[in-house]
């Protein structure tokens, strides 16, 4: 018997992950609130932390404008010249 | 005042086109003098004409002369234009203030409300005399924009192996579904009409699939549907795909939300989709089958498996299918199609994205009042009872309940207007101490009383509330279904003829 594939059948594009950072000191992190209710509570804290214990040279704070959809290419745009991202995901 | 007139430039496929059309119709009806130059053929003009009921007068421009003489970019392009036709103003896309701003501009009142379901603005597509012509080769791994797409791969069962079982652990959720063999996908091609079997129709998020026509059928062979069933699983598959559905979102959130089709218009006699007793449940081919072929189109095409990235928190049945039909011979008002800007007599699909229904009894009540004072208590539970503004509601009225609330008068409007202004929360809900969904958003919310109670609306506007009339003509039962999130930063009800 013979079938037609009914799947997708592009191969997904394959994403790395970006290099790790072996130190936070100096280095600009975004933090990424995907607006769920919280976000901001926890990447407050985090904030202050990187800021005080950590010496990070500089915070980006970026705010997605709904969770329910994919970030739109200004949020991106906001991250893109950070070391590293933390995102600020569920409630 | 000089003579103004306004020209649109359309595209037949261009979503937000669509989206613009019956805004122009409303501008016509208020003596504008319309017209429209569409870029494509005479045959999609002819049908694009008759689906959307254009009531304004459309030329064609075949080798592309006024494009470029006006330089269009995007479709749609609204230009005002003086009487030797210089350009007055020029509005590129969707934008509900600009046809605001273009009707005033004509002396005529606003077409555009905040709260049609419409975004407030969208994007148009590319003017066709711009448009890349993409070719077979080099094409990258994710291209979301040719319109030509890969040939499905053929799998050879070895001899013994058992079809059902090699579907079941291959393809589909978690029932057995019916083997896509190459003889019974031909059928339902070929019931699509003379069409490249590699036609792009739509990407399914969240994985951006593509769904040729080709795997559209093998996806309809599957959940059962015959032949026919193409010509409803064409449109719902672009329906599903539009952006302001937001399918992306939906196949991704642990909320219960599914997708809700809502058929109208004569397709349900020729296809023999069930609209009466049992609508939500199994008891006709077309439904189920349609239901569950979107189902396995989203799961098989777009990705979004269940526990793999479908991750609800409880998931709803709805996710094996979710199909009805209105009952538009019991419905005294106009059908939902109608009201959704499409003619009465073309069928048409609409999705909304549902939690499971919720059944509202009312057997005693002999007025539309005492009818309505019951679904609307249940409307003000959507989503979580002291949450306001943030959901809308489907409600599914069954004919009985349809008869006295027609019988005291009421239109359509009326009932929508009557639940808004009766579906709330009371105020002393909110005194809890506790944190609680709903209590940071005091603040929004509008103060209304309801019998004498201070209460909260839950609504934001008549317009959250949709009503669709189905069922079996008897038992009092009505349904109301909540929505997922909504508007703009959620998912928006789409509505396509078929």
């Amino acid at each position: 018997m013979r079938l037609v594939n009914p799947l997708n059948e592009n191969a997904p594009v394959a994403a790395s992950l970006a290099p790790r950072l072996s130190r936070l000191e100096g280095m600009t992190i975004a933090l990424l609130d995907i607006s769920k209710p919280g976000g901001n509570i926890f990447l407050d804290r985090v904030e202050h932390r990187l800021l005080n214990e950590r010496r990070v040279a500089a915070v980006i704070r970026v705010t997605k404008p709904t969770f329910a959809k994919p970030a739109p290419p200004e949020s991106l745009e906001k991250i893109r010249h950070a070391d590293g991202v933390i995102e600020a995901l569920a409630d | 005042m000089p003579t103004l007139r306004l020209l649109a430039i359309l595209q037949t496929d261009c979503p937000t086109c669509r989206l613009i059309t019956p805004y122009l119709n409303a501008l016509a009806a208020q003596s504008i003098p319309v017209s429209a130059i569409s870029q494509d053929g005479e045959d999609s003009t002819r049908e694009f004409m008759r689906q959307m009921d254009v009531r304004f007068p459309v030329e064609r421009d075949p080798g592309f002369d006024l494009a470029r003489r006006f330089n269009v970019v995007t479709v749609p392009t609204l230009y005002v234009l003086d009487e030797q036709d210089r350009i007055v103003r020029t509005e590129p896309g969707f934008d509900k203030l600009a046809l605001n701003e273009i009707a005033a501009l004509f002396g005529q009142l606003p077409v555009a409300s905040a709260h049609d379901g419409a975004p407030e603005s969208k994007p148009g597509c590319t003017s066709r005399h711009l448009e890349a012509h993409t070719g077979d080769a080099g094409a990258a791994a994710l291209d979301l924009y040719s319109t030509r797409g890969k040939a499905a791969s053929v799998i050879d069962l070895a001899d013994g192996e058992d079809p059902f079982e090699y579907c079941y652990r291959a393809f589909g959720d978690a029932l057995p579904v019916v083997p896509p063999t190459i003889e019974r996908v031909e059928q339902a091609l070929r019931a699509a009409g003379d069409r490249d079997r590699r036609e792009v129709i739509a990407r399914i998020p969240p994985c951006y699939g593509e769904a040729t026509l080709e795997k559209i059928a093998a996806n309809a062979v599957m959940a059962g549907c015959r032949p026919e069933m193409m010509r409803v699983l064409i449109p719902l598959t672009r329906a599903v795909a539009d952006e302001r559905f937001n399918a992306h979102g939906m196949q991704a959130t642990t909320h219960f939300a599914a997708p809700l089709v809502v058929v109208n218009g004569p397709v349900r006699h020729e296809l023999g989709f069930h609209f009466r007793q049992n609508v939500f449940s199994n008891v006709a081919r077309s439904n189920s089958t349609l239901g569950r072929a979107l189902q396995l189109i989203l799961v098989n095409i777009g990705g979004a498996r269940p526990s793999a990235i479908d991750m609800s928190a409880l998931g709803n049945p709805g996710k094996f299918s979710f199909c009805i039909a209105e009952n538009e011979e019991e419905n005294p008002w106009e059908p939902w199609h109608v009201e959704r800007g499409l003619a009465r007599d073309q069928s048409a699909v609409s999705l909304v994205t549902c939690e499971a229904p919720h059944g509202v009894s009312e057997h005693r009540s002999r007025t539309a009042r005492g009818v309505l004072k019951a679904i609307a208590y249940a409307l003000s539970t959507v989503w979580s009872y002291r949450s306001c503004l943030g959901a809308e509601a489907l409600v599914v009225l069954c004919p009985e309940h349809v008869r006295t609330i027609h019988r005291d008068g009421f239109r359509k409007r009326d009932v929508r207007e009557f639940l808004f202004a009766n579906a709330g929360v009371p105020v002393r809900c909110y005194a809890d101490p506790e944190p609680f969904e709903g209590a940071d958003q005091r603040t929004m919310y509008k103060e209304i009383t309801i019998d004498g109670e201070p209460c909260y609306q839950k609504f934001r506007s008549p317009e959250s509330i949709q009503i669709v009339v189905a069922g079996g003509t008897a038992g009092k039962f009505s349904a109301v279904l909540g929505s997922w999130l909504t508007g703009p930063r959620g998912s928006q009800m789409v509505t396509y003829p078929v």
